[in-house]
C-alpha cells in the first residue's frame, strides 16, 4: 500500500524476460520461470485511444455552445461556468488518465500480484496470490466499445484489492486462469483464450448450466421504491446543471410550464410530488433495464471446480464469478411493504465475497427483486443440493417473544405520549399532540404481531435457517460448517421474560446472523442441535426426562456435570 | 433425498419447550480475578472526572450554558453516584471464562449479559492486552479472534500471570488443532 521502496527496488525486467507483452493480454507471463524476473506489463494500449476520444469529447460541449449554437452567456444565473467548469474536468480527467496509463505498471508472480501506480504520490501495492478471492470485469461503454476491461482483483475485503483500468477481454480470461486456480495447480500452458485446442480451458468451451434469465415482469417489481424520489431528485440536479451548459436555467422552464399561482399551493405539491415520483419511476426503470440487460446467472465450470457466474449490462457490463467451494448458503429479504405481492430479493452467503461497497451493489447479490417462489426456486439450484431449506417449515419462537413485542408497542407511544402530554403546558408542542402518539398504538400492536410471526428458526440438514425482521424479512439458510461461534444475549428485560437473542458467528456472508427471542431453552437447544459437539461440554439440563430418549449415536465429549445428557436433538427421524 | 429431512419430527408440539427436558448452559468455571473491580472502578471514576470536568468548565466559563447545563451536570452527578460503586461489582459476579480443549467460553456483561462460545478449532488470533491502568493492578485481557468480528471473545479483567498461562496453553492446543478457520 503505501510507497515502500524496498519492495518496489525489485529489478527491473528489462530484457531479462523477454517476452514482455506490449498489449497486456499478457498470458504469455504465466509461463515466466523466475518470480523475481516476471515482466512488468503495462495496461493496454487502447486506453491512450479511448483518453484521447474522450479529450475531443469534453470539448464537444464548448464547441457546441460557442459555434453551433452561439449560445449567450451575459444573462444566466451562472454565466458561462458550468461549461467552462465541465470542459475543464474533462480536459483535465483525459489527461489524468493518461498518466495513469503511463505510470502503472503490474506484474504476477509466483506469489503475489503486484502493482505500480501513480505520477506524483507513488504507491505500489500487491496481493498474494492465495489470497485472491475474486477475478472481476466490469466495463463501461466505452470500454466495451474498445474490447477493454476493468479488472477488479479482491481478496475478501470490502473493497477490490486491486484494479486495473483496463486490459483487454483475453487479459481478462488469461487472469482468471492464472489468479483463481488453486496455487500448485496452476496450468503452466500458455495462452489458450482464443485458440480452443485446450478443451478444458474457460471461455469459448465453458460448460454452463443457466440458473435464471431476465424476465421483463421483474421491471414492475423493481421499479415502485421510495427510492423513486431520490432519483428524481439526482435526475433534475443532473439536468438543471445540463442545461446550464447552454444557458437554460431549469426553474424558468418549470415556472414557464404551468400559471402555479393559479393551482394554489395544494395541486401545486400534489403535482410536483406526482411528477417527481413519475421521474423518479422512469429513472429507476432506465436504471434496471441498463444494468440488468442480458442477465443471466449460470452456473459455469471453471479449472478448480464450478462457479456461479452473473453476466450482466447494458451500456456497462458486469461479471462476477463466485466459488462454488466458497458458498455457504442463500439469504433472501423481503420488504413488508411488498409481503402481499411476495417480493424477495437474494443473495448468495459465501466466504471471501466483498460486503456492501459504495455505489455498487454486492457481489453477493445474485437475483434482482423477484417473486419470493422464483427465488427460491433459483436459491435451490444454486445451492444444488434438493434440500431446499428456505421452504422448510420453521419452529415457531417463545411466545414471550411476542409478549415482549407487545409490550414495546404499546410501550412506546405511551411513552411519547406521556412525555408530549408532559411538556405540551410548556407549550413548546402542540397542544393535542399526545392524542395522535396514543392513536398510533393499534398500528403498533398490529406491526408487534407482524414482527412476531417472522420470526422462526429450523435446522434443516445441513443448514441452519433463521427467519426475523419486520420493515424487512431476511431468511437465511447457511452451512452448519460455517458456523464458527455462538453468542447469546440477554437484556434485562430478555430475563425477565426468559428470551434469549442467538448471535451466528460466520466467516461467510454478513459474518454474524441473528435469531431474536428465541425461549432461553429454545436458544441453547438450537445451538446445541446445531454444533453437539462443541455445546456439549457446557450444556446442562435443568430437570430430567421422564421418557427415554433414544439411543445416542455418539456421545458427547465428557464433561463433567453432563454424563446425565442425552444427545437427542440428531435423533434421526 | 427427502425435501425435508427431519423437519416433522424437530418440530415442537409447543412452542416453549421443543424438548422434554429444558437445556441450560452452565456458566463457565472460573471467576476472573477480584482487582478487576479496582480497574472497573478507575476507570468509570476517570471518565466521570473528565466527563463532569469538562461539563463543570463549560459551566463555570460559559454564563449562557448555565440554565442547561445545570440540569444535565446534575443527572450525570447522580448517574455515576451509582454508576461507580454499582457496575463494577455487578461485573465482578456476572463476568466467568473458560478454556477447554474444544473450545473458548466467556459470559460477561452486566444488566445485559453474553455467553460466548467458539471452537478451537476456528481461532484466528490469541492476543494478551494490557493497558497503563492494567499493568498497575497487574490484570489482563486475553482477545481471542475468528474470521468474524461478532465470534470473537476478550476475556477481561484476568490475574496478568493466569492470562499469560491460559493464553499460552490455548496457543498450544489450538496449534494441535486443525482447522482452516473459516
Amino acid at each position: 500500500m503505501s510507497g515502500s521502496p524496498t519492495a518496489v527496488t525489485a529489478p527491473e525486467p528489462a530484457g531479462t524476460a523477454g517476452t514482455t507483452d506490449p498489449a497486456g493480454t499478457g498470458v504469455e507471463t504465466a509461463a515466466a520461470e523466475s518470480p523475481a524476473e516476471a515482466p512488468w506489463r503495462r495496461l493496454d494500449r487502447r486506453v491512450i485511444w479511448l483518453d484521447l476520444v474522450m479529450f475531443l469529447l469534453s470539448l464537444t460541449p464548448s464547441f457546441v455552445a460557442l459555434v453551433v449554437l452561439d449560445v449567450d452567456f451575459s444573462d444566466g444565473a451562472f454565466g458561462i461556468w458550468p461549461l467552462a467548469v465541465a470542459t475543464f474536468l474533462g480536459v483535465t480527467g483525459a489527461v489524468r488518465d493518461l498518466l495513469r496509463w503511463m505510470k502503472t505498471r503490474y506484474r504476477i508472480t509466483d506469489e503475489r500480484v503486484e502493482l505500480r501506480v501513480g505520477w506524483l504520490h507513488r504507491r505500489y501495492r500487491y496481493v498474494p496470490r492465495d489470497r485472491v478471492r475474486s477475478v472481476d470485469a466490469t466495463a463501461r461503454l466505452r470500454h466495451r466499445l474498445a474490447g477493454l476491461r476493468i479488472v477488479h482483483i479482491g481478496a475478501g475485503e470490502a473493497q477490490p484489492a486491486l484494479r486495473l483500468n483496463a486490459v483487454s477481454v483475453a487479459a481478462v480470461a488469461g487472469f482468471r486462469r492464472e489468479l483463481l486456480v488453486a496455487t500448485g495447480t496452476r496450468p503452466t500452458a500458455a495462452d489458450t483464450a482464443d485458440t480452443a485446442d485446450d478443451t478444458d480451458a474457460p471461455g469459448a468451451a465453458t460448460p454452463e448450466t443457466p440458473i435464471a434469465e431476465l424476465r421483463w415482469s421483474w421491471l414492475l417489481y423493481n421499479l415502485v421504491n421510495i427510492w423513486a424520489f431520490l432519483a428524481a431528485g439526482f435526475l433534475l440536479w443532473s439536468l438543471f446543471w445540463l442545461l446550464q451548459l447552454v444557458n437554460v436555467d431549469l426553474r424558468d422552464v418549470v415556472g414557464g410550464l404551468v400559471d402555479w399561482r393559479e393551482l394554489g399551493n395544494g395541486w401545486s405539491a400534489v403535482i410536483i410530488t406526482a411528477g417527481s415520483f413519475l421521474l423518479g419511476v422512469i429513472g429507476l426503470g432506465i436504471g434496471f433495464v441498463t444494468e440488468n440487460w442480458n442477465f443471466r446467472l449460470v452456473r459455469a465450470t471453471t479449472e478448480n471446480g464450478t462457479a456461479l457466474l452473473t453476466r450482466r449490462g447494458l451500456t456497462q457490463t458486469r461479471e462476477i464469478y463466485r466459488d462454488d467451494r466458497r458458498l455457504r448458503g442463500v439469504h433472501t429479504s423481503e420488504p413488508l411493504f411488498w409481503r402481499w405481492l411476495g417480493l424477495a430479493e437474494t443473495e448468495v452467503v459465501s466466504t471471501g465475497l466483498a460486503g456492501w461497497t459504495a455505489g455498487q451493489e454486492s457481489a453477493s447479490v445474485i437475483l434482482p427483486r423477484t417473486r419470493i417462489g422464483y427465488a427460491r426456486r433459483v436459491a435451490a439450484d444454486v445451492l444444488a443440493d434438493g434440500v431446499r431449506p428456505l421452504e422448510a417449515p420453521t419452529r415457531a419462537h417463545a411466545r414471550a417473544a411476542l409478549y415482549r413485542r407487545l409490550l414495546w408497542a404499546v410501550g412506546l407511544p405511551g411513552g411519547l405520549a406521556a412525555a408530549l402530554a408532559w411538556l405540551a403546558p410548556t407549550s413548546t408542542v402542540p397542544d393535542r399532540l399526545w392524542l395522535y402518539a396514543l392513536a398510533a398504538t393499534p398500528v403498533t400492536l398490529v406491526l408487534a404481531v407482524i414482527a412476531y410471526r417472522s420470526l422462526g428458526h429450523t435446522l434443516v440438514e445441513p443448514y441452519v435457517v433463521t427467519r426475523y425482521g419486520l420493515a424487512r424479512r431476511y431468511t437465511t439458510a447457511l452451512q452448519r460448517r460455517a458456523v464458527i461461534g455462538w453468542k447469546f444475549r440477554q437484556s434485562l428485560l430478555q430475563r425477565i421474560f426468559g428470551l434469549n437473542t442467538l448471535g451466528i458467528a460466520t466467516a461467510a456472508g454478513a459474518r454474524h446472523y441473528e435469531v431474536p427471542d428465541l425461549g432461553a431453552a429454545q436458544a441453547v437447544a438450537f445451538a446445541h442441535e446445531t454444533t453437539p459437539d462443541l455445546l456439549a461440554a457446557f450444556v446442562v439440563r435443568t430437570e430430567p426426562t421422564p421418557v427415554a430418549a433414544a439411543e445416542d449415536p455418539q456421545p458427547p465429549a465428557a464433561a463433567p456435570g453432563s454424563e446425565g445428557w442425552k444427545q437427542e436433538c440428531d435423533r434421526p427421524s | 433425498m427427502q425435501p425435508y429431512p427431519n423437519t416433522e419430527t424437530l418440530r415442537p408440539p409447543t412452542e416453549t419447550t421443543s424438548r422434554p427436558a429444558r437445556l441450560k448452559l452452565r456458566p463457565p468455571r472460573n471467576r476472573i480475578e477480584k482487582r478487576a473491580i479496582a480497574l472497573w472502578m478507575l476507570h468509570a471514576a476517570l471518565t466521570a472526572i473528565v466527563v463532569l470536568g469538562g461539563c463543570g468548565i463549560a459551566y463555570a466559563t460559559a454564563e449562557s450554558s448555565r440554565p442547561y447545563l445545570g440540569p444535565v451536570i446534575a443527572v450525570l452527578a447522580a448517574f455515576y453516584v451509582v454508576y461507580i460503586p454499582l457496575m463494577p461489582t455487578w461485573r465482578y459476579l456476572v463476568h466467568r471464562w473458560e478454556v477447554t480443549d474444544e473450545a473458548v467460553y466467556a459470559l460477561s456483561g452486566w444488566f445485559e449479559r453474553e455467553w460466548r462460545i467458539i471452537p478451537i478449532s476456528r481461532i484466528q488470533s490469541i492476543n494478551t492486552v494490557k493497558g497503563p491502568l492494567q499493568q498497575l493492578l497487574r490484570v489482563a485481557t486475553i482477545r481471542v479472534t475468528t474470521a468474524s468480528r461478532e465470534g470473537s471473545i476478550s476475556i477481561r479483567g484476568l490475574d496478568a500471570e493466569v492470562a499469560e498461562t491460559a493464553a499460552h496453553r490455548l496457543t498450544e492446543i489450538t496449534e494441535l488443532t486443525p482447522g482452516d478457520a473459516t
